[in-house]
Parts: structure tokens; sequence; C-alpha cells
């Protein structure tokens, strides 16, 4: 039973997928089917809507979530009154969505439900800590489509990133930019003297503005632009970057590269631990991708088992 | 006029506003949609509350932050309890909240009938406050729901299952719907209960107090909460400031620049608003006395970075607040230095134009900073100004009553104890010399 034990050693973990149809609710439901959830209290939820029953981009059948008898979830009021198992409410949020507000709730027995919770992290950061008094052990969230901002150590402890086909359709590339992301994720923790200077993608910059410093804190994004001048900068010596955290890198790998061969450095104040990585080799266009292959390129290129879980159904 | 049309006033009140720890979302909502209160019997029965809950923090602050605890679970269902009395079938949702806020309203000081709401809600007793339909409703639904158990994909029975859970919705609606109306008045009382505790908090932590409605209103002491905060980070006090005034007496207020005027001006609003509010007030003591109407007249720095338009603002607030004073109502004008932007012939013409326009209006308490000398019947209050043979920006900001009403010429005193350009001051002050001396 590959990474669940890893799991049941953080108190929150996010699920992310890189892109639609990455396999990210698959992984969900592998994990939620091996928790044991008599000894642990799991409370499930996502951000926003993404527990659609079909997929409104591509209309492929997008498979709900099924809780376990005893597990708390969280959506909205909509879906929670479409559909869902007899469960025992627990909570109602002040904060309205779209959708309604976000109710939490247990339930009595195992049932599918469209889950979609709080709609933005700092919402889903204040559910997080209101669960608190009901004595939850365990939070698993599951990230929405292509926002990384779920899988923020701000967020949740702990990641698992699922990835497929639908990301990519050539091994080559889909193994190069997962592997891209699985770096960033990795990125050190800076451990020097206070930046002596702070700038952020909003500042006017011009290079000499970054002259003479060899530390800088970057407040909130990591651009392309950013970045750019940064290496521009670099001519004369060291340079490190110090980021928030690694969802706040919006660069383009090759700059990243870039930047890193003229030896500059990247680091981060808080790191998420990435726990597994899930692949799905099925594209939404019917393309399939050898899982054999894809998961042992992979795994050798970032060095961390690598799971298709769909097709290898690992053992309860 | 509710709290929400003068919480942005300003007077700045907004800073009390802001530092108010309300533990509910609902209770800032009721707060807002507060009316003013203009008798003052309801007044001190208002006050004659905070005063109880103020002793409470003092005396037993551990049971006062327990109470505010449990009220962060005070949700806002006045939707819900709407829906109940207008006869309307509840859903889960619905029974989830009133339950959990008849639960919450047990365990503090408010709230009628709650024990049989919760009876209602709680069939096995288990006082907890999470909702489902139990299975104890009826006999009918744990059967149907131990078969539908057995047979998950019969339609028939799903069906049958909905039935039966819809009729027990039914059931409790009716049932609850006698208690509507003490459900609604129970959600209010714990708004007001989480204002309360946060009002007598405040009270305690910025050194508010509560005063008493006379006649006329004296106050001494009296300070600005969020100037006061400002200077604090400076590592700079507030110099407490003693005032009084009443109806149709107008009083003028005049001193040196940065004396301290415009902020005493803004004080006494924000004071009077938080009398008529039952808010406790920034003053050692207070006698108060309410208006049904409180007009403040003051230059906002969007009317300033207009331009010409500032006149015309000013102008027209005065305007209206003249109206309000031929309505016959009892109103409060506050105007800070007006027509200041004009030239002082014709500003000074408009603000002694402006006191005998007002003169004798026994519904009116009219206070007036100003730059310009100007003589009337009423009183005049001047700052007291730069000590003598201090050095080093030493104002003394208290307010003291004065005969003359000729204005101070301070501003140059006051322009170089700021250290500027010395050629300039005394150039003022030759042209001063050779024009009046």
């Amino acid at each position: 039973m590959p990474f669940v034990g890893e799991i049941l050693r953080h108190r929150s973990v996010s699920i992310v997928g890189l892109a639609k149809n990455a396999g990210k609710t698959e992984c969900l439901n592998y994990i939620i089917r091996r928790l044991p959830v008599d000894y642990f209290n799991v409370a499930v939820t996502s951000i926003g809507i993404d527990g659609e029953t079909t997929d409104q981009v591509t209309g492929t059948a997008k498979p709900e979530i099924t809780v376990r008898e005893g597990m708390f979830f969280a959506t909205s009021e909509k879906h929670f009154r479409q559909k869902r198992p007899l469960s025992e409410l627990y909570d109602v949020s002040e904060e309205d969505t779209a959708l309604g507000r976000t109710v939490t709730a247990k339930a009595l027995q195992e049932g599918k439900v469209l889950l979609s919770g709080p709609s933005s992290a700092s919402a889903l950061k204040r559910w997080m800590s209101s669960l608190k008094v009901f004595g939850i052990d365990l939070i698993l969230i599951d990230g929405a489509l292509s926002r990384l901002s779920t899988a923020s150590p701000a967020v949740s402890e702990a990641m698992v990133l699922s990835t497929g086909a639908a990301y990519s359709a050539n091994i080559r590339e889909l193994v190069s930019r997962t592997a891209f992301v699985v770096e960033l994720i990795r990125l050190p923790v800076y451990a020097g003297p206070e930046p002596s200077l702070r700038v952020s993608s909003f500042s006017s910059l011009d290079a000499g503005v970054l002259k003479g410093h060899r530390v800088i804190e970057v407040e909130g994004a990591l651009t392309d632009r950013l970045l750019q001048m940064a290496k521009n900068g670099l001519g004369d010596g060291e340079l490190e970057l110090v980021v928030g955290d690694f969802t706040k890198i919006f660069c383009s790998q090759e700059l990243y590269r870039a930047f890193l061969r003229r030896g500059g450095l990247i680091s981060v104040r808080m790191k998420s631990e990435l726990i597994a990585v899930c692949v799905n080799p099925v594209a939404p266009n019917g393309i399939v991708l050898d899982s054999d292959i894809l998961c042992s390129e992979l795994s050798q290129k970032i060095g961390l088992p690598v799971y298709d879980i769909v097709k290898n159904e690992y053992e309860v | 006029m509710k709290f929400r049309e003068i919480v942005e006033s300003p007077c700045g009140i907004r800073y009390l506003f802001d530092e108010l720890e309300l533990q509910s979302g609902y209770a800032r909502k009721v707060l807002l949609d507060r009316e003013m209160m203009t008798d003052p019997v309801r007044i001190d029965e208002a006050y004659a509350s905070l005063r109880g809950y103020y002793g409470m923090v003092l005396e037993d602050r551990r049971r006062v932050e327990d109470m505010r605890f449990r009220l962060q679970g005070l949700r806002d269902i006045s939707g819900t309890l709407a829906s109940l009395a207008e006869g309307s079938v509840l859903d889960e949702i619905e029974f989830f909240e009133i339950k959990h806020m008849a639960m919450l309203a047990e365990t503090l000081p408010v709230g009628s009938d709650m024990e049989n709401v919760i009876g209602i809600l709680d069939p096995d007793g288990l006082k907890i406050g999470t909702f489902y339909l139990y299975d104890s409703y009826s006999p009918e639904l744990r059967r149907l729901r131990s078969e539908t158990d057995d047979n998950p994909d019969d339609a028939g029975l799903q069906d049958e299952l909905a039935n039966e859970e819809e009729r027990i919705k039914k059931l409790l609606s009716d049932k609850l719907r006698p208690y509507a109306v003490s459900l609604q008045k129970t959600l209010r009382e714990l708004a007001d209960l989480d204002i309360s505790l946060a009002q007598a908090v405040q009270m305690h932590v910025e050194g508010l107090v509560i005063p008493s409605s006379g006649k006329e209103a004296a106050i001494t002491g009296m300070f600005h909460p969020g100037v006061r905060a400002v200077l604090k980070a400076k590592g700079r006090e507030f110099q407490p400031v003693d005032f009084a005034f009443r109806s149709g007496v107008p009083a003028t207020v005049i001193g040196a620049n940065m004396g301290g005027k415009t902020v005493a001006l803004k004080t006494l609003c924000m004071i009077q608003y938080l009398y008529q509010f039952g808010f406790a007030l920034p003053v050692g003591s207070a006698v108060m006395t309410p208006f049904d109407e409180i007009r403040f007249c003051i230059g906002d720095e969007q009317s300033e970075k207009t331009g010409l338009s500032s006149f015309a603002a000013e102008m027209q607030r005065i305007d209206s607040a003249i109206a309000a004073v031929e309505q016959g109502g009892r109103v409060l004008v506050l105007v800070d230095e007006p027509a200041r932007t004009t030239n002082p012939v014709e500003g000074t013409a408009l603000v002694a134009a402006l006191l005998e326009r007002l003169a004798d209006r026994h519904n009116l308490a009219l206070i007036m900073t100003t730059h310009y000398t100007v003589e009337h019947a009423g009183e005049c209050w001047r700052v007291s100004g730069l000590l003598p043979g201090t050095k080093g920006r030493k104002m003394d900001y208290r307010l003291v009553r004065t005969t003359s009403h000729e204005v101070p010429h301070e501003a140059l005193n006051i322009a170089r104890e700021l250290g500027i350009d010395s050629r300039w001051i005394e150039l003022a002050d030759t042209i001063i010399k050779r024009k009046y001396e």
C-alpha cells in the first residue's frame, strides 16, 4: 500500500493535479479507500468548485469522491442538498460563495459526494482551523485544477502530485515538465542573514536597483520579468532570490535554468513535503502512454517513487 | 440615523468601531443597523446595561471571555427564521442552524423557550450541537433506512425513504413554528450580548467612561482615541481637554495653528455619536444631552483635492445644517473653520453672518472653530497655545474660556518653532509691525 502510511504522518495533505484529468480525483479516492478511518478522524474538502459530475471542458466522466462512514467532509450548501450519503451536520460557515455557505458534515454511511469547499486559500485555512474542535487528525484537500495555491505550505503540510498524459502527451516532455515542478517544490529553505532588499513583481525595477545586493527577498510572485532582471544583474557576482514558497514561482523553465547556469540561486521561506507522485497515462483525447516507461523515467529523473494507481490497483 | 451612516464620519469614530472586538459577523451587522437614540431615558437604560457588563469584565473576566468564545458560534439565521415564520418546510441545514443557535443561547444568559426547541431537534437527548434526521423520529424512517442499506439500488425504496424524510421535515417545521418569534428575539439578544460584551471590554481597554444625561453638555478630560493611538506610537501623549456647550449659546473655538482645534471638534462630534449609540466615552467625566440631529461640517480630503469645489462642498454642508435647524428639531452643528479657503475679507463676513443667522435658536447648539476675529454674543474658547518661554514645540492644547474674541497671533511663533526659513518668517514679522504698530 504505497505512500498512505506517509500521509498519516501529516495533519494536512493536498492532492494537486498538474492538469485536468491528470488523475487527481482517482488519487484522492485511492487514498481515502486505504485510510484507517476507524482510528483516524479524517476530513476531506476541495478548494472551490471542482467536483462536477462531468468534466465541463472535455465532457469526460469525472468520478465523485467516495467518503467513508465516519469521515468528515465539507462542501457547498448547493452540493450538500444535491447529493450525499446520510450525514450529520456539524457546522455551516459564515462565508457565502456562489454555491452557498460551506457545510461541514460527518458521513453516517459510505457514499458519493460532490466536493466544493471553501473558495479561496484563506477561506480554506479558516475552515481548517475551525475543524480543531471536532478532533480531526488528518485533512485531505482536493486542490483545484492548476491552482497550486492549495499546496502552499502556508495551507497544507504535505502534498501528493498527480500528473499524466493530459499534461503532456510526449513522455519526454511530460517527465521534464513534471520534474521541473518537483524541483521547485524541493527548493531549499533560506537560512542566511536577512536579505538586504525586498522587491515585488509590481516594483518598477531596473538593473541598477538590484546592484550590490547578494540576497533579495521576493514578495509575492516571482515572474519572468523579475527573474530576467535578476539574471541581467548577475554579471558581477552571486545573487540569491528568496521566495515565499514554490507556489509563488511563475517563470518558465528555460529562464529558470539560465538563471541557475549563470550562478543564481533560488530558495524559499517555507517548504512543503512532497509525499508521492501519481501518474495517469490516459489523456482525455484517447492518447495512452506506456505506464511502466512513464513511471520508471519520471522516477529516475526525480528520485522518488512514482505510482500509476489505476493500472496497478495496489492492495487495500 | 443608523450607525452604518456615521461609521465613516470624518470625526474618526471608525477607530473605536475597528477596535471593537465583536465575536460574530452578525453582531457587526446588527450594530451597523442600529438607530441613533434621541431619548435620554433609553440612552440611560443602555448605559445601565453596559455598566453591568463592565462590572463583569472587572470582576469575572474569565466568565466574560468564556461567553465571548461561545458567541463566535453565532450565525445570522434571520433568513431561516423568516422562512419558518412564513410557514415553509425547513431542510436539514436550517434545522441544524436553529438547533445550533438554541444550544448556544442555552449556555448564555439570553433566550426563552430554547429548551422546547432543543427538545424537538434532539430527540435522543444527546445534547450535542449536530443534526440529522434521526432514526428515532419514526420507526418507518428507521425501517426504510435499514432496507435501503441492504438494497441500495432499489429505486422504489429510495422514493419511499425520500417521502418519509419529507414528512418528518414538515412535522418538525410545524412543531417549531410556534417558537419562531421567540427564536427571532433570542437571535437578536445574542447579537446584543456580543455587542455589549465587546463594548464593556473596550471600555476597560481604552479607559472609557459612562456619562450621565443632563440639560447641558459638560465634558472634562476628553481625548480622541484614534489620535491618541497615533501619538502613542510616536512616544507622545494626548493632552486631555475640557469643554462645555449648550443649546441657544453658540460657541467659537479660536487659537493657534496646530493647537488641536480640529481634533477637539472631531472629538466632540465623536463623543456625541458615541453617547447616542450607547457607547462609553473617551472622557474623564461627562454630562451629555441628546440631539435629534448631529451635523458635522468639515472639509474632507476628497473635496480639498478637487480644489475649487471644496468651497462649494463646504457651503452646501452648512446650508443643509441651516435647513435642519429651521426644521425645529434639536440640532448639534459642529463647523470646522468655515470659509477658510476663501479670502479673509469675505471669509470673516461669512463667519460673522453665519453666527448672526443662527443666533437665538434655542434648538441649536453650535460649535465652530475659526481663524477669523468675529464678535458674537455666545461663548468663545481659546487654545491655551504655546507655553511661554518653552522651547522645542511645547503646545498647551487645553481650551479656556475667554472674553476677547480677538484671535491670537501665534502663527509666526509656531513657524519659528518648526524651523521654517527664518528670513521669510522675520520678513512677515516686519510687515505685521509696519501695518499694525
